[in-house]
């Protein structure tokens, strides 16, 4: 209970930091949306500035600290005010949210499978084909630089071969309807940024779980377990694999900042209109509340899932709970 | 697309990505832009079409053949996904309201001047529109049975209330119309049953395209029960107006527009619009774009293709064509404040020293016409050009010349430096993520290297870039003006003097300009024409902007299944979707070929 209670704290104190660093830092930008928008336009008359300007909240006359303030309580109540564009920012994030939800969740599962699987193969047939091909190329290609491998699968499947869609998270024009025709369509479309997130994350959890399973593979249980005589297969999963991905479900947690910083640049590369692209946008529009508030999203989401990942491997080891 | 650097490089490098272009390709924010016009029942507007007079009908081409039907895409890149808002007083989104549901009361060509310098009018809300002697004074006069879209009336008291409207929420004054936000205007009335009179503090002609064509008609029985203060902030997501089409349906990455059939301009014999349905995807980027373009998927674009000829026309040559009409000026501003481009004859050396035709060809693939010095574009606006003026635009013996004989000094590192030693040395200013612009002042930069000016590309983001020229922050800028659709817009948006902390960039500052500017409101078209002609001269002379190349509006079109299209020969409006309200005229004229 007290080890609840002290992350729960720590949770709070982080959530508020974060919070403050997010008020700051937009603030210390070079310009305002009010004049981004305008200058969009040039030749603006000087009273539709200042009606943008106090529609956006940049009223110079306000103390920082008062609006400091009114912040934390908007974050609180979820009022964001409107976008640049003058949509809610609540409406314009949850408009975008499930694509990245989608891509982003399910390629990390997908990845965190893969990497898995083979770090936990690679590992039992230790300098096999499968070790010695695998964990280094994926390895080498994780450590590309996001955009790299997005340009490049690009390049090749969308632009070259022309099999899969270059760009948009479905067909445009199209309807978005329950049938399986455009089921299909927002699939084919997924591919892509998925496979680029997938192919880019893959490589860090081989390495981390071949190596755990080379160490667990040497304890006296294992060998015990060899002794008895059971089956190889039984013996990988159950008695290595089930020990070694202890520190895999921490990194889960923590590797999706990582997957959250990349779709943006995904985002942007297949034009896929999801939160990363919003973020890109915002970012170039100058667009304070909508910033303000995928900023705070994203915290959210980091933070709260590596409070799930402390309160899961208290659970799964009971050492962590009196350290 | 605009957006950071460093993924318009990544983009750059990725062979997919286009390099996008000047300012014209501005997607959410249509430069200022004009109307076109079309038809021949036109009258200039000094002359005043006699109340009443013009026909019911402004659109259909010659060549309309009576067919409905068809579905045009347009393909216009948008940098973001749709709001579904469609407030056709917010800038984010009035592109996609105006011209399509909300119409103006005249439309003004930008492309299209009469035999005086003036340009081609189309009464379109209105039939008319005369001007008091004074020009104080305008009186529009409204036209009988149009109907909302939701089956009500139009009337002249929904032009009164638009209007005033605007003066009850300055956020909405985008045009800086009313005499609280910095224009003219100062009472919009009813008079009658079916006229609007307009009056200004002062000679007001050169508001006439703002007024007229710059303002779409809001229905006062759906916007007169909203909050009043902030009108500017509703959504509008089911937009009621008179125009051609009606908005449909909308997601965040498509539009689709049906053809309004009970639009006034629409009779029996002769259908208005024809097109059945009109689509508007949303593009983030201009690769997807370009790509749907080149498939055929899309018919109208508003594009900047790379290698335009084998990208797009070689793939059907009979049916796919550009066009790149110029209006306005890419220019080098000179801070005259600085203590060395504050002499006229470095500035001089600095345009003589410039190859536009050489800019134009290898910074702008050849899209982009060269400029000429006395700011006037061409052939657009011929009719406002003193072809009797010394125009040299490039002369490399002279520029040098010119340096030596102000008592300029070239130093052993090949700058000319002056008296007391202060070299040619300068920074220009420029947007970053104009690709084309950052290709055209690398070749500047060469040339003015060979005439012993030393310069150094800056690129800046808009937000940091508009407030350093503003400010006098700067060596020199390259750029460009919002214009109008006369010469006589850029140009005062450039010299006069009250503009110097907005748009006078240069801080220019002469009476004797200011007098021609202030003149011309109240001056007939010949004598506008000679202030114009006398602004020229001070344009070549002293040199206080240095046009290099013209901005186009990108333009492509497929005539595979649709007709009517404005081309070189027919300008009958500016050709980009993104020009509101020009889009309504050519939504107008378009027509498909086969039933």
């Amino acid at each position: 209970m007290r080890y609840v209670a002290r992350r729960m704290g720590l949770f709070v104190l982080t959530l508020w930091a974060a919070l403050t660093v997010n008020f700051l830092i937009p603030r210390l930008m070079p310009g305002d949306e009010a004049t981004a928008v305008l200058s969009r336009m040039k030749g603006v008359n000087p009273a539709a500035l200042h009606a943008l300007q106090v529609e956006f909240g940049i009223n110079t006359d306000q103390n920082v600290l008062v609006t400091y303030f009114q912040y934390l309580g908007n974050c609180l109540t979820g009022q964001f005010g409107l976008t640049a564009s003058r949509v809610p920012v609540m409406t314009d994030i949850l408009d975008k949210l499930p694509w990245t939800l989608a891509l982003v969740g399910i390629t990390t599962v997908i990845a965190f499978a893969i990497g898995t699987m083979v770090g936990v193969l690679s590992a039992w047939r230790r300098g096999g084909r499968l070790d010695s091909i695998l964990p280094p190329l994926l390895f080498i290609v994780s450590t590309m630089p996001v955009f790299f491998v997005a340009l490049v699968l690009l390049y090749v499947f969308a632009v070259t071969l022309g099999w899969l869609p270059i760009a948009s998270n479905y067909e445009l024009g199209s309807t978005p309807s329950l049938t399986l025709g455009f089921a299909s369509d927002v699939v084919s479309h997924a591919i892509l940024p998925g496979l680029t997130l997938v192919v880019v994350t893959a490589g860090s959890w081989i390495y981390t779980m071949r190596n755990n399973m080379v160490t667990t593979l040497a304890e006296d249980y294992v060998r015990m377990a060899r002794a008895k005589g059971l089956p190889g297969w039984q013996i990988m999963l159950d008695y290595a694999a089930r020990n070694a991905i202890l520190p895999n479900l921490t990194g889960f947690a923590m590797q999706l900042g990582y997957v959250l910083g990349g779709s943006i640049l995904v985002e942007y590369t297949f034009s896929y209109p999801g939160l990363g692209y919003l973020f890109y946008t915002g970012t170039t529009n100058h667009d304070l509340p909508l910033q303000s508030a995928l900023f705070l999203v994203y915290t959210l989401a980091i933070l709260i899932c590596v409070l799930i990942a402390d309160f899961a491997s208290a659970i799964l080891d009971p050492r962590t709970r009196d350290s | 697309m605009r957006g950071s650097r460093y993924l318009g490089l990544l983009v750059a490098a990725s062979v997919v990505a286009a390099a996008c272009g000047s300012s014209t390709v501005t997607p959410s924010a249509p430069p200022p832009t004009q109307a076109p016009t079309v038809a021949p029942t036109t009258a200039p507007v000094e002359t005043a079409t006699p109340a009443g007079t013009a026909s019911a009908v402004v659109s259909p081409g010659p060549s309309s053949n009576g067919i409905i039907g068809g579905k045009l895409v347009i393909d216009n890149e948008s940098g973001s996904t749709w709001t579904c808002q469609f407030n056709p007083f917010n800038p984010s989104v009035s592109g996609t309201a105006v011209g399509f549901v909300y119409e103006p009361l005249e439309f003004v060509n930008a492309l299209q001047t009469n035999a005086d310098g003036s340009n081609k009018v189309t009464p379109w809300l209105a039939t008319g529109s005369t001007w008091s002697p004074d020009f104080k004074t305008l009186t529009f006069t409204i036209r009988d049975g149009v109907k909302w879209s939701d089956g009500q009336a139009f009337s002249a008291a929904d032009v009164v209330y638009t209007y005033n409207a605007i003066k009850g929420d300055p956020a909405l004054d985008l045009n800086a119309i009313w005499s609280a936000d910095g224009g003219p205007l100062t009472n919009v009335a009813l008079q009658g049953t079916n006229q609007v009179v307009f009056t200004f503090s002062g000679p007001a002609q050169t508001y006439f395209y703002y007024v007229a064509d710059q303002i779409p008609i809001i229905p006062q029985h759906i916007w007169s029960k909203l909050d009043q203060t902030k009108l500017d902030a509703e959504a509008n997501t089911a937009p009621i107006g008179t125009g051609a089409y009606l908005m449909s349906d909308c997601s965040q990455n498509n539009i689709k527009y049906l053809r309004n059939p009970n639009y006034w301009q629409n009779t029996a014999a002769a259908p208005v619009p024809q097109i059945a349905e009109v689509d508007y995807p949303s593009f983030l980027s201009n690769t997807p774009a370009n790509l749907m373009l080149a498939q055929g998927q899309a018919q109208w674009g508003a594009q900047y293709i790379p290698n335009i000829q084998s990208f797009y026309i070689d793939k059907d040559p009979t049916h796919r064509h550009y066009w790149f009409p110029a209006t306005l000026n890419v220019s080098l501003f000179p801070n005259l404040k600085n203590s060395l481009l504050s002499d006229v004859a470095v500035r001089k050396a600095i345009s003589l020293a410039i190859n536009r035709a050489d800019v134009s060809q290898r910074g702008e693939s050849g899209y982009e016409p060269p400029a000429n010095q006395t700011g006037i574009v061409l052939p657009t606006y011929n009719a406002w050009y003193d072809k009797t003026i010394d125009n040299t635009t490039f002369d490399l013996a002279m520029a040098t010349n010119t340096l030596e004989s102000a008592g300029y000094k070239k130093g052993s590192d090949g700058i000319y430096a002056n008296s007391a030693g202060k070299k040619l040395s300068f920074t220009i200013k420029t947007i970053s993520g104009y690709t084309d612009w950052d290709s055209s002042l690398s070749v500047i930069t060469q040339e003015l290297k060979a005439a012993g000016i030393a310069v150094k590309v800056q690129d800046e983001d808009t937000t940091v870039y508009t407030p350093d020229l503003q400010k006098g922050n700067f060596d020199l800028a390259y750029g460009e003006e919002t214009g109008g659709p006369l010469p006589y817009y850029e140009l005062r948006q450039m010299l006069l003097s009250s503009n110097i902390g907005q748009t006078n960039y240069s801080q220019y500052n002469s009476p004797a300009v200011d007098t021609l500017f202030n003149n011309y409101a109240s001056a007939s078209a010949a004598d506008q024409v000679g202030i114009i002609h006398q602004i020229e001269q001070v344009m070549v002379t002293e040199y206080p902007v240095i046009p290099v190349v013209e901005g186009v509006d990108w333009y492509q079109y497929d005539t595979t299944d649709f007709g009517g299209w404005p081309t070189p020969d027919d300008p009958y409006a500016q050709p980009p979707v993104w020009a509101t309200p020009d889009n309504m005229v050519v939504l107008t004229h378009l027509y498909p070929l086969h039933p």
